[in-house]
């Protein structure tokens, strides 16, 4: 009799949460069939879920509409160049801090904390400010700047609580070795902290990738990413939706096959923290 | 023994602290000198005191988006704990391909606000949106125009907070799945033994012993969601009547729009010493364990 219970528990739980997740797939299963869509049928009435025909018109129109593919490089290398100098300056400045016992690497930590509530929107304009004054506006450059220095106080604020699960002793015995500082960080350290490198590394190139409101200030032609535009359709009408599905579709499916991969990358690298720490 | 010298934290410290310095402590620097003064169309700067800060805290141009702020976070962020919390219990039961399902739901963590705005403004629109379709297929509308969810003031920052919900709930639930997986299970198995059921066991032994992640997670939550732009943007732009105008973009549009610079950065600096003044207030109840543990008996 309670075996019987329990199994039907059991089944309850599966069903329960199987229409949790088809529930919470849905409006991404609606992106994608809207993308697949016939323009027409994307803002046809009443409104359809499954298209009663496959079309890639929307794609086409897309991509004679906006720059697409230009978009998506610079945000694919805004992204990269950003992640890999956040990563490795933050990394690096949040070893020291963790190192050292100074009462000035406090100081440190809470700058650091303080400086990552700043919202991007309200510092947006001194920023954009700063750039023209440099000659970046419009270019990769800038952007790269931007989202590593933006990034950095995150990298080190996850950096930090990975440097404290890894035993002080290691450093001292690189110490009495005669090792300097930097070689520790670079031969002992930090391949010990790959899995935590890996999350941080992750979480800013998405951060980047997602963004929207630097690029939106910072760029006009050249250098725009794929976020703006994609927000070129926001002030269009109606007749626009089909491509703009196929816009969103395009940006986030690598991301969404990117973050399923590293989902076991970012647990089994947060577990390992956790049982050395 | 200190390994790392003070020197040397410096110079580790230093390439970094440039570029933060650059682009995060000289713009925060500049946007508080400027609180101070007001700009002409030409530029030219006069100083006025406080008189910015004044005008935001008497006109509504600043308080409507302070109330809506505080609203999109109440309204968002209990959804997403309480839908998180039941994900997470149901997700925590075992079973063949538990695990696909998981990090299928896990999947929009990862997507662009700015994307998940559009979604949501396609699926809520009201003629050929979806979400009104549905509604009215299973009768709760009569027509597809009765609820204009993004041209109604009413219903305008309930939308947008729908995509917020959509897009966090799953680090909510990921969040306090970790948390119960920490959970001693001899403590449940003690629970039970004593005749405890399912939901004594929930109420009474797992939340108290997941509470310092459910508050971390809710701190972190927090000040994401008083800081949304994006989806604000995507979906509604603030509007109808300003109705779903948040702080981020009411300071946003003050600067690019009305060229206000002064006014906006008084805006934006108050807005930060808000959300600082919560993070240290947060965390510092976070880190005493004292009152850690007192608050896990209650």
């Amino acid at each position: 009799m309670t075996t019987l219970k329990s199994k039907m528990g059991k089944y309850i739980v599966i069903i329960i949460s199987l229409a949790f997740a088809l529930f919470w797939l849905f409006p991404y299963l609606y992106l994608i069939s809207s993308s697949f869509k016939p323009g027409s049928q994307v803002v046809s009435i009443p409104a359809k879920f499954f298209p009663t025909q496959l079309s890639l018109e929307n794609f086409s129109a897309l991509f004679s509409r906006i720059p697409a593919a230009q978009d998506m490089a610079n945000s694919l290398i805004c992204a990269v160049c950003s992640t890999i100098i956040a990563v490795i300056l933050g990394s690096l400045a949040s070893y020291a801090i963790s190192r050292s016992g100074a009462k000035l690497s406090v100081m440190l930590v809470v700058l650091v904390l303080c400086l990552k509530m700043i919202p991007t929107s309200s510092i947006a304009v001194p920023i954009y400010g700063i750039i023209t004054n440099m000659g970046l506006y419009d270019t990769r450059t800038a952007l790269i700047i931007v989202y590593a220095a933006i990034n950095i106080p995150f990298v080190m604020w996850t950096m930090i609580s990975f440097y404290q699960g890894i035993p002080m002793s290691l450093d001292e015995a690189a110490c009495v070795d005669g090792a300097s500082n930097f070689y520790t960080f670079r031969k002992i350290i930090l391949p010990i902290c790959m899995p935590g490198i890996a999350t941080a590394a992750i979480f800013t190139l998405f951060l980047a990738w997602n963004d929207f409101l630097i690029s939106l200030l910072l760029t006009s032609i050249n250098a725009t990413t794929f976020t703006v535009g994609l927000s070129a359709f926001l002030s269009a009408y109606s007749m626009d939706l089909g491509p703009m599905c196929a816009g969103a579709f395009i940006f986030s499916f690598p991301v969404m096959i990117l973050a399923i991969f590293a989902q076991k990358y970012i647990v089994r690298g947060m577990t390992a923290g956790a049982v050395k720490g | 023994m200190r390994i790392v010298s003070r020197r040397t934290l410096i110079m580790f410290f230093l390439p970094g602290g440039i570029f933060m310095g650059v682009f995060l402590v000289c713009p925060i620097l500049k946007m508080a000198i400027d609180s101070f003064y007001t700009f002409d169309l030409t530029g030219v700067k006069s100083f006025v005191g406080l008189d910015n800060y004044i005008k935001a805290f008497t006109t509504a141009s600043f308080l409507t988006p302070l109330i809506n702020t505080l609203k999109y976070i109440i309204i968002a962020v209990t959804a997403e704990l309480c839908i998180g919390l039941i994900m997470a219990l149901l997700f925590e039961h075992e079973y063949k391909g538990n695990k696909i399902v998981r990090s299928l739901i896990l999947t929009p963590l990862m997507i662009a606000p700015l994307v998940a705005g559009l979604i949501w403004k396609l699926m809520l629109s009201a003629q050929f949106g979806i979400i009104n379709q549905i509604l009215k297929n299973i009768h709760i509308i009569k027509d597809t125009n009765s609820i204009l969810w993004l041209a109604d003031g009413k219903w305008a920052l309930l939308s947008c907070a729908f995509a917020d919900i959509w897009l966090t709930t799953p680090f909510m639930m990921l969040m306090i799945l970790a948390g119960l997986q920490g959970v001693d299970s001899s403590m449940i198995e003690a629970a039970r033994i004593d005749g405890a059921n399912k939901l004594q066991q929930i109420f009474w032994i797992k939340m108290p012993n997941i509470k310092p992640v459910l508050l971390t997670a809710l701190s972190i939550r927090i000040i994401d969601a008083a800081r949304t732009f994006d989806i604000i943007w995507a979906m509604t732009q603030g509007g109808p009547n300003n109705s779903s105008e948040m702080i981020s973009v009411v300071i946003y549009r003050t600067l690019t729009r009305y060229n206000q610079v002064g006014y906006a950065s008084a805006m934006a600096v108050i807005f930060v010493i808000i959300l600082i003044v919560f993070t240290l207030v947060f965390m510092q109840s976070l880190w005493n364990p004292k009152k850690n543990y007192e608050g896990g008996k209650s």
